[in-house]
């Protein structure tokens, strides 16, 4: 019994240190801002980040997903540099043509953009709030930061498996040599402690890498939000996108994406939307923009929708591809909310239907290529798909009059021989 | 009592090497895709369905130089539900096979299937006629990247006969590779005839 009790103080002992070390990722120096135009000897540990970032960097001007678009990558390149003046000549940013919300900035100073975010901020106020906020990492050279911890924290790990190893291993060798009745249930006891509390350090160590990252991000939201305020945007549009976030996570088709946004893991990487939403709105309270706000709410996002309209299309193609349908039509019913682009939007509309195929979804999507078609900024295929939807539905002299259509809107269309054939199968089955 | 011991292992050993699933040959002549068809290979190829990663059950993957550098998809009627590409995770399905799909659809279903294969810019061109066991089809070719930016050529059959969609879906690195088999893609295409 006295070596049980033995064995517990060695392991009350070691969760001090297990929750110890649950701090010592937290209780790193965080760097501060980095000054501007300055790049590590490639000999430090820092250098060696920079040069890994250099190689990312290389692989994405090669990437098949980079934007070509020189006028949307300038746009985006001015609001990074809106946003950090100081770093402007350090930054470099590139355009991803990928679906999903996200944006990141790399030690050495490049900066992505996926057009997945382009798609979703709804005003300029709201992306410089998001590049505001990767730029603050940059500032504040979270990755080294990040680098560090996972370092000081493996070292410590590794110290402590090894102090619990080594003191399980002298708990079982006393307890053998005293003996007695109860020993090898005893030396068992130790072993099978010994390992739980290898297993705490390790889930310690990494939950520790966790929550640094999340106040990191916690800090760059903040930092963020300082950044677009004091180059005069719009302080609640740092609270308008998370929420608009949270209302797309909300529409999701899939369970898993419904509740990621609201449940929280000592695992998470990011803190939980709402808490963001919660910090961001008790830090807006009371602010006035310190430079004249750009024009009211509904000029920033007309003047935003100029920008993007060009690729609107191509990135609602690509987000029509991750098949979450409720996400897209959440999507696209916001940006009609704006009132523009609606031939363009309504066709999307009706494709998400096409590819959903709920029961009710065939007469959906009629309805909207239906919408598309009035509008003068309806695509050419928007014709084809009406024809399509009509004859779908028995309605035949509509199917007729849209493939007519879309014959005179793209005479050049790869698919117009099998359009002219469903023509004639249809006049001929008509009679006419 | 020892040779009974070394006779253990063998057949242990033997039962795992036939558990084992690898590269097979697919020397020049008839090539049974499931039993609804044949095709006549004009060379030899390698049959690397087994080492496909998630690989539906009615899709076979071939290739000469390595899947990388050309890969010749032959399925078995697809049956409403399935699929080309095995989805990796509930929440990022892939393109489903469904009945009465137009031809437009269909060529739909086999670009977004190669988006689903991580290509970049997926492009069709060059829609045309074919025919499949005798049965109208649809041919076209195709154009995309690879991530890192590689220029990828293509060119796919498609039928739908009945419920079911058969494929023939050709893609490779469009310098060099795609020219280099296309001659025998084509005989490939040709070449379908009924399963045995």
């Amino acid at each position: 019994m006295n070596r049980l009790t033995a064995s517990r103080r060695l392991a009350a002992a070691l969760l001090v240190g297990c929750t110890a070390l649950t701090g010592a990722a937290n209780a790193q120096t965080t760097p501060n801002l980095r000054a501007p135009h300055l790049k590590p000897d490639l000999t430090t540990a820092e250098g060696g980040i920079w040069d890994q970032s250099d190689k990312a960097e290389s692989h994405v001007r090669a990437s098949a997903e980079l934007d070509s678009d020189p006028v949307l990558t300038a746009y985006v390149g001015g609001v990074v540099c809106r946003v950090a003046p100081e770093y402007c000549g350090d930054l470099r940013t590139y355009v991803l043509d990928r679906p999903v919300f996200n944006a990141a900035a790399a030690p050495n100073g490049y900066v992505e953009v996926n057009s997945g975010l382009l798609l979703r901020v709804r005003d300029e106020d709201e992306l410089a709030f998001v590049l505001g906020h990767e730029v603050s990492h940059f500032a504040r050279n979270h990755t080294f930061a990040r680098f560090q911890a996972q370092k000081n924290t493996a070292n410590a790990m590794m110290v402590l498996t090894a102090g619990i190893t080594i003191a399980a291993a002298g708990a079982a060798y006393s307890t053998a040599r005293a003996g007695g009745p109860y020993a090898g249930q005893n030396i068992n006891t130790i072993s099978s402690t010994a390992r739980s509390l290898n297993d705490l350090v390790y889930l310690s160590s990494i939950a520790s890498l966790f929550s640094f990252s999340r106040e990191e991000e916690t800090e760059a939201d903040q930092l963020g939000f300082q950044r677009a305020q004091h180059a005069g945007y719009r302080p609640g549009a740092s609270v308008d996108l998370w929420n608009g976030e949270l209302d797309e996570a909300r529409a999701s088709d899939f369970p898993k994406v419904r509740t990621s946004e609201v449940r929280a893991s000592i695992f998470d990487t990011h803190p939980v939307t709402s808490d963001r939403i919660a910090a961001l709105t008790a830090m807006g309270a009371g602010v006035v923009p310190a430079a004249a706000s750009p024009a009211t709410t509904a000029d920033a996002a007309r003047r935003y929708r100029a920008v993007v309209r060009p690729h609107l299309g191509d990135w609602l193609k690509d987000d029509l591809r991750r098949r979450d349908y409720g996400q897209t039509l959440f999507l696209i019913d916001r940006l009609a909310g704006e009132g523009e682009d609606l031939g363009l939007l309504s066709f999307y509309r009706g494709e998400t239907y096409r590819h959903r195929r709920a029961p009710g979804d065939d007469a959906l999507a009629l309805a909207s290529y239906r919408a598309a078609t009035v509008q003068p900024d309806a695509p050419a295929a928007a014709w084809r798909e009406l024809g399509q939807a009509c004859h779908k539905a028995g309605d035949q002299a509509c199917a007729k009059d849209a493939f007519s259509r879309y014959i005179e809107h793209d005479p050049k269309a790869q698919d117009r021989w099998l359009v002219e054939a469903d023509l004639k199968s249809m006049q001929q089955a008509g009679g006419s | 009592m020892k040779l009974f011991g070394q006779l253990c292992a063998f057949a242990a050993a033997a039962a795992l090497l036939v558990g084992c699933e690898t590269v097979a040959s697919a020397p020049a002549g008839d090539y049974a895709v499931g039993t609804a068809y044949r095709v006549t290979l004009g060379r030899q190829w390698s049959d690397v369905s087994a080492i496909m990663v998630g690989r539906p059950v009615k899709v076979r993957l071939l290739t000469v130089d390595g899947p990388l550098l050309n890969r010749l998809y032959l399925t078995d009627g697809l049956a409403p539900g399935d699929f080309l590409v095995k989805p990796a995770a509930k929440e990022r399905p892939t393109p489903t096979w469904r009945a009465g799909l137009s031809p437009t659809e269909q060529v739909e279903f086999i670009a977004d299937s190669v988006a689903a294969l991580d290509y970049e810019r997926v492009e069709t061109q060059n829609l045309r006629p074919a025919t499949f066991k005798g049965a109208p089809a649809l041919r076209f070719d195709i154009t995309a990247k690879t991530q890192g930016g590689l220029d990828m050529a293509g060119s796919a059959e498609v039928a739908q006969v009945g419920d079911k969609l058969f494929v023939l879906l050709y893609l490779a690195p469009h310098e060099h590779f795609y020219a280099a088999t296309l001659p025998e893609v084509e005989t490939v295409f040709a070449s379908v005839k009924p399963g045995a």
